[in-house]
């Protein structure tokens, strides 16, 4: 990666989530590395069509961008849906924004709302499982501030200066792929999650546990209160047109947030 | 023979040639911090895991890696000095297999402890918690074919900790002025720490204290029927709002361990002696 990279010395890493896929297209002068070209990255043809790293300018700053993650539930283990944030932290990121669609579990949440993660309930596996890696950060990491307040608060100055209306909640991650069932979300609903997910939190913890201060954002592409109607169906396309919306915003607020770093 | 038993009789060989004629009656698993309990077995003959064939060696922060055997308060106990986790990596056979050698060596009674997050918001660091009954987050060590030598396929678990040594206990901590919390022990894989909102789903479903270990192993004793007493030294407390300059570190969890540990090793050793 470093010879690929040669000068290029990435501050900030960013996963693009379903929904954050445009902000690719915004980073100039953009360095493409295909995962498939990466030694012992998993190939491009069993993560889907997009598996790559883009490195480049975005609002001024050197980001690194992964467009497509590695999910657990492919099959893939924990060390391996983790290791381009390994790989991220090892480039020097200073700092590591995450995104995700989500399934809004609380009930005043609607398809197409932005929500900030403030914190994360994780029904994964632990990707630190197994013999600590000293080099990347302590055996036990505390996870007090999984996602950092400094950025949160920006997140949300920033967002009332241009209007964009927040969410601010928990999210929970499951091994997926099924979705959630009626009463699986109302269990998280009850534990208290707002929103859940197949992803992210593994990301996080590794992110953390080498102390990479950490921004995620949900999109809400599906809420839970709907799901009990005998006639309830998933309008495809509603969705489609919401979460695009929705990335809009997300795009515009994580750019104004590089810019501030 | 099924082969695992075989795997436990070898090291039970092994074992048994170091420690000579000598029939433990309890087992005792001292958890992080806990390892001055160790202190107080008198003539102790130590047998490090790494003697022990297939045994892994211990990894964690503040264990060791070290079977003891000796006599406490009057009675033979076999006691672990570190204990096997998940989180190092280990499959759930390795994480219980020292609990299974103690269990083929012979002990009736089987006391755990360990160190654990205060989820309920009464505790504070440096409390003892009685464990009074678990919910296990962890995978379950009984996955597989059944070891029917050792137990049946679907062991009941509605008395895990055993009533009568719950109430052996608080008697004895009345006698002594101990004061004595009783709850419910959750156990997630670790190893990083809970997030504030994992704490509150922790405590939303019940759970009063939270930690990283001593369910496989009570859910292994309990598959063989020995009763179990389990103790939580609680080493961090629960907030609903954390403070920005709010810090958690393994030395911390270490030293707070290391306060409750006398009062603790006062308690298990007149209960072992009322055994």
């Amino acid at each position: 990666m470093k010879e690929k990279l040669q000068d290029r010395k990435p501050v900030a890493g960013i996963i693009l989530g379903s929904g954050l896929g445009k902000l690719a297209d915004e980073i100039e002068n953009p360095l493409v590395i295909p995962y498939g070209e990466i030694p012992g990255f998993p190939v491009s043809t069993a993560i889907g069509h997009k598996g790559n790293f883009i490195v480049g300018l975005l609002s001024g700053k050197m980001v690194i961008a992964m467009q497509g993650r590695i999910h657990f539930y492919e099959g893939y283990g924990m060390s391996m849906a983790t290791m381009p944030v390994r790989v991220m932290v090892l480039l020097g990121i200073k700092h590591l924004f995450v995104s995700n669609a989500a399934g809004g579990t609380n009930l005043d949440y609607h398809v197409g709302d932005l929500m900030i993660i403030r914190d994360h309930i994780n029904l994964l596996p632990n990707p630190l499982i197994g013999p600590n890696l000293d080099e990347f950060g302590p055996r036990f990491p505390d996870m007090t501030r999984p996602y950092d307040p400094a950025l949160i608060r920006m997140a949300e100055e920033i967002a009332a200066q241009k209007g964009i209306v927040l969410q601010k909640g928990v999210y929970v991650a499951i091994s997926g792929p099924s979705y959630e069932t009626p009463a699986e979300y109302r269990y998280f609903r009850s534990i208290g999650a707002d929103a859940v997910g197949m992803s992210t939190t593994p990301e996080v913890i590794v992110a953390r546990h080498s102390s990479i201060p950490v921004f995620g954002m949900s999109v809400i592409t599906d809420v839970a209160h709907a799901t009990d109607d005998e006639d309830y169906v998933t309008d495809g396309e509603a969705i489609v047109k919401a979460a695009d919306a929705a990335a809009d915003k997300m795009t515009t607020l994580i750019k104004e947030m590089l810019v501030r770093l | 023979m099924n082969p695992k038993i075989q795997k436990i009789k070898d090291i039970v060989e092994v074992l048994e040639s170091r420690i000579g004629d000598f029939k433990p009656e309890i087992g005792i698993v001292l958890g992080s911090g806990l390892g001055s309990l160790a202190d107080s077995i008198e003539s102790p003959v130590v047998v490090p895991y790494k003697d022990l064939p297939g045994f892994p060696v211990s990894t964690a922060v503040g264990h060791k890696g070290n079977f003891i055997a000796g006599t406490l308060s009057g009675k033979r106990v076999l006691a672990m000095q570190g204990r096997i986790h998940f989180y190092e990596g280990y499959g759930m056979d390795m994480v219980v297999l020292p609990i299974r050698v103690m269990l083929m060596a012979g002990i009736k009674y089987l006391f755990v402890s360990n160190a654990a997050g205060g989820t309920n918001l009464g505790f504070h660091v440096g409390d003892l918690m009685i464990i009074k009954d678990h919910i296990n987050l962890l995978p379950n060590p009984l996955i597989g074919p059944n070891i029917d030598e050792i137990g049946p396929r679907f062991p009941d678990m509605t008395r895990p900790y055993d009533p009568a040594l719950i109430r052996l206990a608080e008697s004895l901590a009345d006698e002594m002025g101990i004061k004595l919390q009783k709850g419910v022990y959750v156990g997630g894989t670790g190893p990083s720490y809970e997030t504030p909102a994992e704490y509150k789903y922790f405590r939303h479903i019940g759970g009063d204290a939270v930690g990283m270990s001593t369910i496989p192993e009570v859910i292994v004793a309990r598959h063989a029927g020995v009763p179990v007493f389990g103790m939580s030294v609680i080493t961090n407390e629960a907030h609903d709002d954390y403070a920005e300059d709010y810090v958690n570190d393994g030395q911390d969890v270490v030293e707070a361990a290391n306060a409750a540990a006398a009062k603790m090793t006062a308690l298990i050793g007149r209960m072992i002696e009322k055994l």
